[in-house]
């Protein structure tokens, strides 16, 4: 039973990383309908930056949130702007190819930049805190934290701000947005924005935990997809609830079934999206769009 | 002038002529061994004769059909992995010379069941939805082959007995290069091309109109993963080792992709000049700097999207929806009396 309970425990913060992780794919492409590639990189850029600061500067990983969130916010503006936006409207193959593109290259760029050897951020309070006979690893649980905090901002701002209320009718039609005065690639800019800020966030956050390397990208992405697909597009509920399922899925399978290491987390991410994809295209809870594009 | 050069290309390259042409550069390149060769020239002919291979397969259902396949080295690793455990664990085969032609074609087999049964799930699904599946299973693929540690070796990898036969390896792939873009070319100009083309363009419309999407898609799904088995089965026995991290790895999809854009996609002849035009790129210009390979490659990947999605041969067309496509229109335009 003890077992049961911490294994769930884990799963759950594991899962409020996860939904934090999420969020700005599943924004990216509820509001614009560009399924990002590169969002693995993304977090990936976040790692690094966690780890010079830590290495370089001595900085804490958390505190560096408030350097690398104004950072990224910028680089992902500028990304938006010269290059997303001037596909946005064009197929769904062109989207896919430029993120496509995107990633490879910032994953060998980072390979020239530091090699491929894996490096590790290792804070002062990596121990954990016994509490009901129950184990909490301490830098999960700030994660956790940051994680709920960072939706509620989010939700907020989308739901009160000018800007958040443009960022949603963007989603939900792009030319009556227009019509009403919207601009749009500015609102896509300032989107993008907010998503790669975020998302480099959770990948410094996720610096002191595991192993930071250039090529942990790819299965990151398709983690998010998973999630995405369990949640919704652009729902931060969904989000939550992907995260955790999809986290409690995968610590329960690797602590229970016998002779699976944690490596397998990304075909069992596999084996529920294309079941969630065959079973239920909309998502457990629906959301801003249908997952299927037929019903748009 | 020049745009009537084009379209007269164009329909050659579409009838028998260019088959003819075809045929006519595999004869020079089966005389080439007898001029005076070296084996490292038999052994990079080999390579480029692979990569024509597998643009020309990734093509048949990334460009044809419509279906973009982020996954598509999975069957690449799969034809290796059998191949692999069928020379190293195997007492059916005869010897290791011939038991490897005799593996061959159930490494192509193996890839080919793989895709019927990847494909019934997952080309159900629409658009990115597929690609990003394909992404899954090839990603998910690496580590179960990592896993399976009694069968693969797991992260060991598998050792395949090393029988050095350049000049047999030339003619094996030169042949099978010949068939493959044969067979494109024969598909492009049959009606199952034609209902490719049509889900392509409009799968619903397609549908309405006859055309057996599931199964079309299932067929074109199988014939581009079974010539990617061979192709994958041949390259272990080639590299007489295998684990997961060389065989899955990403760098073969992004080559796929790459190659048919570039050359253009939906083409017979693109991705074949595609694969010439990026290997010749690879190691004469950016192959001397090490590791820039891939980043050269996503670079222009972005800038191909930008500004000539068609692809070269694509370009061929009136002049294309893009400024760059535009301007050489133009250019074309005026070079014209």
């Amino acid at each position: 039973m003890d077992q049961v309970l911490q294994a769930l425990v884990n799963g759950l913060l594991l899962g409020g990383f996860y939904a934090v992780m999420v969020l700005g794919f599943s924004i990216i492409w509820g509001v614009m309908g560009i399924i990002n590639l590169a969002h693995g990189e993304y977090l990936m850029i976040g790692a690094y930056l966690g780890w010079g600061l830590f290495r370089y500067f001595g900085m804490d990983p958390f505190a560096a949130l408030l350097l690398i969130l104004p950072l990224m916010f910028l680089f992902g503006y500028v990304l938006q702007y010269v290059l997303i936006n001037r596909i946005v409207e064009r197929p769904h193959l062109m989207s896919l190819l430029i993120t496509f593109g995107i990633s490879i290259a910032l994953a060998n760029l980072f390979k020239i930049l530091f090699t491929s050897d894996p490096r590790n951020v290792s804070v002062a309070y990596n121990g954990s805190v016994e509490l009901l006979g129950i184990t909490f690893p301490i830098v999960k649980s700030i994660i956790f934290g940051v994680a709920l905090l960072a939706m509620l901002g989010l939700h907020l701002f989308l739901q009160r701000s000018r800007m958040g209320k443009s960022i949603r009718a963007a989603a939900q039609n792009r030319t009556a947005a227009r019509i009403v005065g919207v601009d749009i690639n500015r609102t896509y800019a300032v989107t993008a924005g907010i998503c790669i800020a975020i998302t480099a966030a959770a990948g410094a956050m996720l610096s002191p935990t595991q192993a930071i390397f250039p090529f942990m990208g790819p299965p990151l992405t398709l983690k998010a997809y998973t999630i995405t697909a369990l949640g919704g597009l652009g729902r931060i509920p969904g989000a939550l609830m992907g995260g955790v399922v999809l986290g409690v899925t995968e610590t329960m399978v690797s602590r229970f079934v016998p002779g699976i290491g944690t490596n397998l987390g990304v075909a069992i991410s596999f084996v529920i999206l294309v079941l969630i994809l065959i079973l239920r295209p909309q998502g457990l809870l629906g959301g801003l769009r249908p997952v299927d594009p037929d019903a748009e | 002038m020049m745009a009537r050069v084009w379209d007269r290309l164009a329909r050659l390259g579409q009838g028998w002529g260019g088959l003819g042409l075809w045929w006519l550069l595999l004869a020079v390149l089966a005389l080439y061994p007898y001029i005076g060769v070296t084996h490292l020239t038999l052994f990079l002919g080999s390579q480029v004769f692979v990569l024509v291979i597998l643009a020309s397969n990734w093509n048949l259902i990334g460009g044809m059909t419509g279906y973009v396949d982020f996954g598509h080295a999975v069957f690449f690793g799969i034809g290796a992995y059998v191949m692999g455990i069928l020379v190293t664990k195997s007492p059916l085969l005869i010897s290791p010379e011939w038991g490897f032609l005799q593996a061959l074609p159930v490494s192509g087999a193996a890839a080919a069941v793989f895709a019927l049964l990847i494909g019934l799930p997952t080309l159900r699904l629409k658009g990115p939805y597929f690609s990003i599946a394909m992404l899954g299973t090839f990603v998910a693929m690496r580590e179960i082959v990592r896993v399976l540690r009694p069968l693969t070796g797991g992260g060991v990898g598998l050792n395949l007995p090393p029988v050095l036969n350049r000049l047999g390896d030339y003619y094996l792939m030169l042949v099978l290069m010949g068939l493959v873009v044969s067979v494109m070319w024969w598909i492009r100009r049959s009606e199952f091309g034609q209902s490719l083309i049509a889900i392509r363009e409009d799968e619903i419309g397609a549908e309405m109109r006859g055309i057996n999407t599931t199964l079309h898609k299932i067929l074109a799904f199988m014939i581009a993963a079974f010539f990617t088995g061979v192709v994958g089965g041949f390259w272990a026995w080639q590299n007489t080792f295998i684990d997961p991290d060389v065989v899955f790895i990403e760098t073969r999809t992004v080559e796929m992709v790459m190659m048919s854009m570039l050359g253009g996609l939906g083409t017979v002849w693109g991705p074949p000049l595609g694969a010439v035009v990026i290997y010749v790129l690879q190691t004469v210009v950016w192959g001397r700097l090490f590791g820039i390979h891939l980043l050269a490659l996503g670079i222009l990947m972005v800038l191909l999207v930008l500004f000539l999605p068609e692809g070269i041969l694509g370009m061929s067309g009136r002049g294309g929806s893009t400024s760059l496509g535009r301007l050489l229109g133009r250019i074309r335009k005026r070079a014209e009396p």
